[in-house]
């Protein structure tokens, strides 16, 4: 490194060893000192398993999920490999024609849900606090929750191989076949269920990523400037919250199906089986960008550093990225043209579709044209990144096929389909690959054999090419199918072959990893040579507490300032700081100013580089926490998709950060005072894990409403009442626990600058409660169209269903919602009765609308009409399934408000909330959206 | 595959005077053919040009170990963008030209497969295909049901698709036709064979256990023949294992004996 | 606090609305469709107020209220798309 002087760290740490007091800092990745875990709340050394149990730390998560993930792809891999065998001539049946539909479809969830998406939240999880310079997650008990939700989820997928066989639909899991009329199977319902929880612990992690994102930046780390890693990250979560959404609901639709016995999916109905396309697609194709938008970001990131380039036209990358996000969900019907939808919306559709595929043509050149006139080093992230590329491009034509409708009702259904997503999907696999050995070496302090390494990437890239490409020229095999033409055999033999090569490559890059844990060679701070991010301006493995000081752009590169310092009283720290920030984006419309560097002439050193020792590896760095007394950060669990409140959030304390700006205006708090640091321990997330997981093995068992008869079915209500109980306490146990998270002020926050994290975070998972209530509302006029919404709907519905429950109803809760409005108005006024009271008719308001509701539901169960003889019950038809699960999830919604309520009056009594009212303005939030709910469920399912 | 010129409908032309010559037409098959292999030359040419200037590239801009230059990146500096603008967007617009114009000519085409006219041809043979666990059930005009789909050569023939349990997609893929049989729905599309002889037809969404068994012939008579043995059917005598009015999943969970043979595509 | 009186306004504004709606059905003198679309209104208005004083919409930045709205846009987006395809 020839310039140090421009490293702005080589200043900054200076300055921080200047005003170094009393050094405390752990190894947050390998060995820590025994005696310094109790400076960290509890948080046991990484040697020990309890560590990992009740660990809360961004990083020991982000390694957590990595691993997780890493065994589901070696589990799908297995799947696959099965498959593959069975096709090795036409007709062959190795595994049972069942087996084999079991095969295909738990390989496609699992691949798609437990191994892609979480692998690439393994970095996001470890990476994205420290390219935005937070020291952890805004909510690190809820991350630590989603992680343990992801885990459960995934081994309970693994139980439903032992209840009869698991889930044999595809992962598209259309309808009817998803019934247990057709997939009679408990495992059939517990996969259902497994994705069910994974979809909750994807609610969570994304309200807590986009919080995270949005309001933790590092001075001066303006949206616009974040690095392109963590821009694929927001954008991703973003889509995760909205789509995953909709997936909630059509899996809270079919679970009811499956296990209590309504009939929105039933054959016998006239759209569920479309109903179910719609809700499926609309979640599935934001899905695939889900799923790809991680990998894109890896590229990006992989791309700079390796050729040591910026960028081309970062600005327009931004730009194509958020579009593709935006229209990611008007595209979805292009997997339902062959359906009886009509011309004109395919029509709409086709241009959508081809409309999306353009932002990501130029994201390519973008990729393509920033080698040029740079430093190509053939690293091993690098050739991942580089064929990552060549496979997306391939996919990317090929899907181009796909949008031509004209040629999709040729492919639909065939290899050419399994081809196309393949060379996207797994090509987003390769780069996220790339992405692992990328950051090995800071997450391990490690770095890995280079040889391996290449290896590894040959027999990839060979394998994976010998496995996808001859599926292009068989494409007329069926899809999910083992009968095929036999002219496809050789080729079909071919695939089979490279699934063998690349599950072989996997071999030797666990290898690697493995003994390079104990072997490798250690990792300075930046061992790539042109990285710019700040994760590579810390330690390899980081310390607990991530930096040396507190992370600022607001010179205009990276600076650690001394903790409780303003950014405003410290000079820029020299050249570093030179690249103003006006040069972002790639309007530019010359490319001359490049330093022309002629590496045409001298062969390419190929070496992975090692070059950055010379940075500052001070060990001494100052940690000091972020400031203020920290408050318990929990307010929203998320659970099934009821908000259960937590405890006493006591008030983040009021920010006075500048809208964009640079300068901070910080509090001068005491921040020496080691009892004020955060917490980074609990337990009760690995307790709600493993209760829910019970919970839902026992559910399992349900089907029409009640349990089987005789032992087993006795197993399975106990299973289900015993794990219920114990997840209530768990999550009563995490609601009452102490746990200090990150306090602001934190540098930018734009555009949520001005309300805090918690109740940011509320108003997030609200967001994504929006669209599944949307979706239940959506899928019952789809229903209602689809039946004939006004005439033969009525047909559905006895006389004995009138206005006046509901409107009684309305009333009641619009009076509750009035009195929590009140409460806050009692807070204001510290009327400690004044609080209680209010809380109090709330709860008896909210009572008397679930016993109302009781009576009601009663009363046409019951009903005796020529139309109805045997009463109108859930399963009676579809107006009656969508009417008592619509109003019957809103109903939860409600009991967990009562919950919440019963709790704040318990800690009014004893005098809470009088100083700090925002606990009671959250559940206000969450108590005014169900109110708002009903508002919407109340003319729609009562008077039109 | 030559392309002959289509006698049979002169009203589409009509309809499309100016695209007529360029939109292609004809059979489901000749449409398909011409649509693909424009999609596969352009679609190769593009990957390989796209591809092997990055390969290319990457070669030629491969690091030579010398100096480090002054604008290098450097670890904290705050991302911004590079240079090269101008050739973004020029490659940027030639992609979106091509695309584009591929995507609007084939509109021309599904404009065509789509048009009431084919679809809902008047004097068309009309057959109801109904799809289950796990075959076929052909319904005739007349009410005669069958398990093997008969259709005159050379003559447009309508078919209206649905299930009577789960979803299932038909298709015969040497006719390039296909389409998804949705349990409450009806689905229509139409084939038009220009060779006798028998294909086969199957189901293309996994539907359960028989799915890679589902399969049906589909013989297509000379159109004097197809006559003679459409007026000797009618509702009593068909074939069919089991109606449409059958509700509710079938046992029928093995291979059917049609499946044993190996049906060759191509 | 000096919300007071408008938050009971508010509150009564809400009831009214509600009783309006089952009002414009009883009453039965409007076409159904027509009815159908000042329902919908109603409700529409009645989720502004809540959302917008009681749940402090006014009060927050903008943002927020965009994140909320874009939930929103996509539950209808696939209401409408899915409902349109089948007609
Ligand atoms: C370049 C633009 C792309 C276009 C125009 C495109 C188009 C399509 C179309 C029309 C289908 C439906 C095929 C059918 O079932 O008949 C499809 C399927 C699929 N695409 Fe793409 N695609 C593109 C990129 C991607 C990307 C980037 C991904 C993911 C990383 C992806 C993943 C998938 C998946 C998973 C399926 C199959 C879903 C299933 O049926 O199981 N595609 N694509
Ligand atoms: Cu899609
Ligand atoms: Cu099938």
């Amino acid at each position: 490194m020839t310039d140090e002087t421009s490293d702005p760290r080589t200043d900054g740490g200076e300055r921080v060893r200047e005003s170094r007091r009393g050094a405390k800092r752990t190894d947050g990745g390998t060995a820590a000192a025994g005696h310094e875990t109790d400076h960290h709340h509890g948080l046991p050394a990484p040697s020990s398993i309890k560590r990992w149990l009740v660990t809360t730390n961004h990083k020991d998560v982000g390694i957590l999920y990595t691993v997780t993930a890493l065994f589901f792809l070696v589990f799908g891999g297995v799947l696959a490999l099965l498959m593959r065998v069975q096709l090795w001539t036409p007709g062959a049946t190795i595994l049972e024609p069942l087996q084999y539909n079991q095969a295909v479809s738990a390989h496609g969830l699992i691949m798609i849900f437990w191994f892609l998406s979480p692998f690439a939240f393994g970095f996001a999880n470890y990476v994205v606090p420290l390219q935005i310079g937070a020291k952890d997650l805004a909510f690190p008990r809820l991350n630590a929750l989603s992680y343990w939700l992801y885990l459960f989820s995934g081994i309970l997928f693994g139980v439903s191989f032992f209840q009869g066989g698991t889930f044999a639909g595809g992962w598209t899991m259309y309808a009817p076949l998803n019934l247990p009329v057709y997939t009679p199977n408990i495992g059939a319902s517990t996969a259902v269920l497994a994705l069910l929880l994974f979809v909750v612990s994807v609610t969570v992690s994304s309200v807590n990523f986009l919080t995270t994102m949005h309001r933790m930046r590092a001075e001066g780390l303006t949206l616009r400037r974040m690095p392109l890693f963590t821009w694929t990250i927001l954008l991703t979560t973003w889509m995760m919250l909205f789509a995953f959404a909709a997936l909630l609901a059509a899996l809270m639709i079919l679970s009811a199906d499956r296990l209590i016995g309504t009939q929105y999916f039933a054959a016998t109905g006239h759209a569920g089986s479309l109903l179910w396309a719609h809700l499926f697609w609309f979640f599935g194709h934001p899905e695939v960008y889900i799923v790809f938008f991680p990998a894109l970001g890896v590229m990006a990131e992989c791309f700079q550093t390796f050729t040591g380039k910026r960028i081309v036209g970062r600005k327009w990358f931004i730009a194509a990225m958020v579009l593709v996000a935006l229209q990611s969900f008007l595209v979805w019907m292009h997997h339902m043209f062959l359906t009886s939808i009509n011309l004109e919306i395919k029509t709409l559709f086709m241009a959508t579709t081809i409309g999306i595929s353009l932002p990501f043509d130029l994201m390519v050149f973008a990729l393509v044209y920033t080698m040029l006139k740079g430093r190509v080093r053939f690293t091993t992230p690098f050739l991942f990144s580089f064929g990552a590329l060549v496979l997306f491009i391939l996919g990317g034509i090929t899907g181009v096929f796909l949008g031509a409708v004209v040629l999709d009702y040729e492919f639909r259904g065939t290899y050419w389909v399994v081809a196309h997503f393949h060379y996207v999907m797994v090509g987003g696999i390769t780069a996220l690959v790339g992405g692992l050995y990328y950051w090995y070496p800071k997450m391990t302090g490690k770095m890995y054999d280079k040889f391996l390494g290449k290896l590894h990437f040959a027999m990839y890239f060979v394998g994976f090419n010998l496995l996808y490409f001859p599926m292009f020229v068989a494409w007329e095999t069926p899809r999910r199918d083992f009968v095929y033409p036999e002219i496809y055999t050789t080729w079909h033999q071919l695939s089979t072959v490279g699934a063998f090569l690349l599950g072989a490559s996997f071999l030797v890059m666990f290898y690697n990893l493995w003994v390079s844990l104990s072997t490798g060679e250690d990792a300075s701070d930046n061992p790539w040579q042109f990285s710019t991010t700040t994760e590579w301006a810390i330690p390899s493995p980081p310390p607990l507490e991530n930096f040396p000081g507190k992370p600022s752009f607001s010179s205009g590169s990276l600076e650690f300032l001394p903790d409780g310092s303003d950014a405003g009283d410290i000079e820029p720290a020299g050249p570093g700081g030179r690249e103003p920030a006006a040069t972002d984006g790639g309007e530019a419309t010359t490319d001359g100013g490049e330093a022309a560097t002629d590496g045409s002439e001298t062969d390419a050193d190929d070496g992975e580089d090692d070059d950055d020792g010379k940075l500052v590896t001070d060990g001494g760095r100052v940690m000091t926490d972020g400031g203020q007394p920290m408050t318990d950060d929990e307010q929203v669990v998320a659970d099934d998709g009821t908000a259960g409140a937590a405890d006493a959030n006591a008030g983040v304390a009021d920010e006075k950060a500048t809208d964009g700006g640079t300068v901070t205006v910080y509090d001068e708090h005491a921040a020496d005072d080691e009892e004020h640091g955060e917490d980074h321990a609990s337990i009760w997330p690995f307790r709600i894990g493993l209760t829910s997981f019970l919970f839902l093995v026992g559910l399992s068992g349900l089907r029409q409403g009640s349990f089987p008869e005789g032992l087993e079915g006795g197993a399975y209500l106990g299973l289900t009442v015993v794990a219920g109980v114990g997840l209530l306490w768990a999550l009563v146990g995490m609601g009452r626990e102490e746990f200090h998270g990150l306090e602001g002020p934190f540098g930018e926050s734009w555009p949520f600058t001005g309300i805090n994290n918690t109740k940011l975070g509320v108003w997030i998972f609200l967001a994504s409660d929006v669209v599944l209530f949307g979706a239940f509302v959506g899928s019952y006029a789809f229903i209602r169209v689809a039946e004939g919404w006004q005439n033969n709907w009525h047909h559905l519905i006895p006389a004995d269903h009138v206005v006046l429950p509901g409107l009684i109803n309305t009333y009641l809760l619009l009076t509750s919602s009035f009195t929590v409005v009140l409460a806050l108005v009692a807070c204001e006024k510290r009327s400690k009765w004044g609080l209680i009271g209010s809380l109090a008719t709330t709860l008896v308001l909210g009572i008397a609308f679930l016993i109302n509701k009781a009576m009601e539901w009663q009363h046409l169960f019951h009903v005796h009409s020529e139309a109805f003889p045997n009463g109108w019950n859930i399963g009676t038809n579809v107006a009656s399934s969508t009417f008592y699960l619509t109003t019957g999830l809103h109903a939860l919604h409600v009991i967990a408000g009562l919950v919440i309520t019963l709790y704040l009056i318990a800690r009014a009594w004893n005098g809470a909330y009088l100083d700090d009212d925002q606990p009671v303005e959250l559940f206000g939030l969450y108590w005014h959206f169900v109110d708002i709910v009903w508002l919407f469920l109340f003319p729609l399912f009562y008077i039109l | 595959m030559t392309v002959p010129a289509d006698p049979i409908r002169p009203s589409l032309v009509a309809l499309h005077p100016a695209q007529s010559g360029i939109i292609p037409r004809g059979t489901r098959v000749e449409v398909f053919q011409q649509i693909f292999d424009v999609f596969l030359v352009l679609g190769t040419l593009v990957g390989v040009v796209v591809v092997g200037y990055m390969v290319y590239n990457a070669y030629k801009y491969r690091d030579d170990g010398g100096e480090r230059p002054d604008d290098a990146p450097k670890v904290g500096e705050l991302p911004t963008g590079g240079g090269g603008g101008r050739k973004l967007f020029l490659s940027f617009g030639l992609s979106t030209i091509i695309v584009v114009s591929l995507i609007l000519w084939t509109y021309g085409t599904l404009l065509y497969v789509e048009d009431e006219a084919t679809v809902e041809g008047g004097d068309d043979v009309q057959i109801d295909v109904v799809g289950y666990r796990f075959g076929w059930d052909f319904v005739y005009p007349n009410g005669h049901e069958t398990s093997t789909l008969r259709v005159p050569a050379n003559e447009t023939v309508q078919l209206n698709v649905t299930s009577e349990d789960v979803f299932h997609t038909f298709g015969v893929p040497e006719l390039r036709v296909k389409t998804d049989a949705i349990p409450g729905q009806q689905t229509q599309t139409w084939l038009e064979a220009e060779e006798t002889g028998t294909y086969r037809a199957r189901c293309f969404e996994i539907c359960g256990a028989g799915h890679s068994y589902m399969t049906a012939e589909v013989e297509v008579m000379r159109p004097s023949d197809y006559e003679n043995w459409y007026a000797n059917t009618s509702a009593e005598n068909s074939s069919a294992v089991a109606g449409p009015s059958e509700i509710g999943p079938r046992a029928t969970a093995g291979p059917r004996a049609s499946a044993v043979s190996q049906g060759v595509v191509g | 606090m000096s919300h007071l009186r408008l938050y009971t306004g508010i509150f009564a504004a809400l009831a009214a609305f509600a009783t309006a709606q089952v009002f414009v059905e009883q009453a039965g003198g409007l076409p159904y469709w027509t009815a159908f679309w000042v329902i919908i209104a109603l409700s529409l208005v009645k989720a502004v107020l809540v959302a917008w004083y009681f749940q402090h919409l006014k009060w927050e930045p903008r943002s927020v209220s965009a994140t909320i709205f874009t939930g929103l846009l996509a539950a209808i987006a696939l209401t409408a798309a899915a409902a349109y395809s089948i007609l």
